[in-house]
């Protein structure tokens, strides 16, 4: 058995190794892709929108708004205009993402005491610099208004302490404890590593069986008396090993290149990573074993990678997917390595924190192989 | 003398088309038993089904004392396969892929190192051992296919065409091979649609639309034709081919360049009546003589005669 197993294992390194370009294009291919993925997505955090002012009102107080909103990082003021329809144009061309109308009598109006009314104009087609804008606005506003508040109290002799207690009595101080500087890198690199671990396994195993087929070669394997089983884990081994390499080097790129914590646990998170590509490698061998030709399993393989992506957590958390979608999210294991690799780097976490984590990776992977064997047969039709 | 396979009634469907229908079939042991018939007639899917490839619809085989519906993977190390595409790994070397189908029949160590070395010595590849299988011409690859059919000493060889397409010289070393083996003790099931190749057999049998419509030695076939041959050299041989076909007593006609091969199950008298109705149409006749039938002649009249082809039979 072990000796079938190993007789298998050496012709597929052969063939591996002896295809120069391929097999370089799989050594170097996910630490491209680690690279790519990780500058692509990881700088989550919006900033510097743009926005158009429209001061009507040129005066003092008009100016301390003005000047308010550009001391947020969010916000770049982009320059002022004249009339409402410049400012319309701008925005449908998408050239400003928001527009800010002061109208004219704002300072007369709050120095008689009047209700007064700003006009803030944005951009919905990009609905995620719109809300954060608007979050912009109301801090600006809510600190612009208790400023005023004090100052009137204190005209009437109340503290401005005192007065800073009588407008605000609560208030909310935030900790935030984990992933303290709120990178969205840190919670991203766990998803993108699964990823591009998955993206290269999962296809390289669909199409082995399938390649075997078209070039007539599984003829001669299934004439011979080798078992299921050992052409499995003969075909599963190799690659295996090929993507221990890849675990390796990612895992290097994301501590060395993206400050991730990888080194301080490195046996944990070495865990996870095989244990993880041995369920993709499991999957590509169930898609190997059920196509008939490799083109069919690209196809397979395309409709399981994609979703992942989706529904994984691997890019944004899971919470953000439907209820009655969210079932399907808990059939993938990339959701339980990201989840798992999350808590490791971003919270520190140990083997007690994971374990459950690790388990239902290894039922994957003695899951998908035993499906892969029972599905392979070894006759023709 | 012992049975190295048997098939009683062995019928194959895929779908509604029946590729080998209620197949008897008697192999002995030792024997060089060639299988022909044209493209299509089952031949292929015969082998598979006898190598444990795929499964009867009905019917049994026994194949080395083993049952191919129950008994597969049992089958399968005792006999070696050679497919009519040739389905080694051409990114392996020559002796990589011996060592490695050596390996599979569970040849491990001395034993298989030796075994490797033997064959290919035998298949006349030593020197070649280290070259990419990819860069080996059609002839060699045939006989490393071989080689790797038999680097584990199978009882029976199953060869699906293997000189397919091979020049003269090819095709005569594969054959010497096939003798080596056969001196062995193996028996050799051979499938070809080459008529001369089915002269080299012990045993031929035909095979036309999933059945088998006759079997014998070549000298038996050919005795027990049950219709004579007149060769007729003729000008125009068209002209002469035309008139003879609607003759009484003639059951077929086949054009071979200037000469016509007339077939017929009343043969006294036929040359002359022959050459008289030919000379009164105005054709040239060079010489007409009665001529032993070749095995080609013997599947041309087989065809000819077997029960007509029934659909979902």
């Amino acid at each position: 058995m072990f000796a079938v197993i190993w007789d298998v294992t050496l012709k597929e390194l052969r063939q591996v190794i002896r295809d120069r370009r391929s097999f370089v294009l799989i050594l170097v291919m996910p630490i491209l892709l680690t690279v790519l993925f990780a500058k692509a997505l990881g700088s989550g955090e919006l900033r510097d929108i743009p926005m158009l002012v429209l001061n009507e009102d040129r005066s003092p107080e008009s100016n301390v708004i003005v000047t308010a909103f550009s001391t947020y990082e969010e916000i770049r003021l982009v320059g002022t205009v004249d009339a409402l329809p410049d400012a319309q144009a701008r925005l449908s061309q998408g050239k400003v993402k928001a527009v800010l109308v002061i109208p004219k009598g704002f300072m007369r109006r709050i120095q008689a005491g009047e209700d007064v009314q700003l006009q803030l104009l944005l951009d919905g087609t990009d609905n995620t610099s719109a809300p954060i804008v608007e979050g912009v606005a109301r801090r600006v506003i809510a600190q612009y208004n208790a400023e005023r508040a004090i100052r009137g109290l204190w005209e009437q002799g109340v503290k401005p302490d005192r007065g800073l207690q009588l407008i605000q009595p609560v208030y909310v101080e935030s900790e935030i404890r984990y992933n303290s500087g709120l990178s969205f890198l840190g919670y991203v690199m766990p998803g993108v590593i699964g990823l591009t671990l998955q993206l290269l396994t999962v296809m390289l195993m669909a199409i082995s069986i399938p390649r075997e087929r078209e070039r007539g070669t599984l003829d001669q394997l299934m004439a011979s008396p080798i078992s299921r089983t050992e052409l499995i884990l003969g075909k599963l081994l190799p690659y295996f090993g090929i993507a221990l390499f890849n675990v390796i080097t990612i895992l290097a790129v994301a501590d060395r290149a993206f400050g991730i914590p990888i080194f301080k646990h490195l046996p944990l998170l070495l865990t996870l990573c095989a244990l993880f590509v041995l369920t993709s490698l499991a999957t590509g061998l169930l898609i190997s074993s059920v196509s008939r030709s490799q083109f069919q399993a690209v196809q397979i393989a395309v409709f399981y990678v994609l979703p992942v992506f989706m529904l994984s957590g691997a890019y944004a958390p899971i919470e953000l997917i439907p209820e009655y979608v969210r079932p399907i999210s808990y059939l993938f294991p990339l959701m339980y390595f990201s989840r798992a690799v999350r808590a490791v780097t971003l919270r520190g976490g140990d083997l007690a924190m994971v374990w459950k984590d690790i388990v239902v990776l290894a039922g994957f992977v003695v899951l998908f192989l035993y499906w892969a064997v029972q599905s392979f047969h070894k006759r023709i039709a | 003398m012992s049975l190295a396979i048997e098939t009683t009634n062995l019928t194959r469907r895929f779908g509604p088309v029946a590729a080998v229908r209620g197949l008897n079939l008697r192999v002995k042991s030792g024997e060089i038993f060639g299988f022909l018939g044209p493209n299509g007639a089952g031949k292929t899917t015969t082998i598979r089904m006898l190598c444990g490839l795929l499964l009867p619809s009905e019917g049994s085989a026994c194949v080395a004392g083993l049952d191919v519906s129950r008994e597969a993977e049992g089958i399968k190390r005792r006999v070696g396969y050679m497919p009519q595409k040739f389905s080694l790994y051409g990114d392996l070397t020559v002796e990589e892929n011996l060592d490695f189908f050596a390996g599979l029949y569970r040849l491990r160590g001395r034993e298989r190192g030796d075994r490797v070395a033997d064959t290919l010595r035998r298949i006349g590849l030593l020197d070649r051992a280290t070259m990419l299988t990819d860069h080996l011409s059609g002839g060699l690859k045939q006989r490393l296919a071989l080689g790797c059919a038999l680097v584990h000493s199978p009882a029976i060889l199953f060869l699906d065409e293997p000189t397919a397409g091979a020049d003269p010289l090819s095709r005569q070393q594969m054959w010497d091979l096939l003798y080596v083996a056969a001196g062995e003790g193996r028996t050799v099931l051979v499938t070809t649609h080459y008529v001369e190749e089915a002269e080299r057999c012990q045993t031929i049998a035909f095979m036309h639309h999933g059945r088998l419509i006759g079997s014998g030695s070549p000298e038996q076939c050919r005795a027990e034709l049950g219709e004579g041959i007149v060769e007729v050299d003729a000008a125009p041989v068209m002209q002469a081919a035309e008139l003879v076909r609607g003759m009484a007593g003639v059951t077929g006609v086949s054009v071979y360049g200037h000469t016509l091969r007339v077939f017929s199950r009343a043969m006294d008298g036929l040359d002359r009546s022959l050459q008289s109705s030919l000379v009164e149409a105005g054709i040239l006749v060079r010489s007409i003589r009665p001529v032993p039938p070749t095995l080609e002649d013997v599947f041309l009249v087989l065809t000819r005669t077997a029960p007509a082809e029934e659909l979902a039979g």
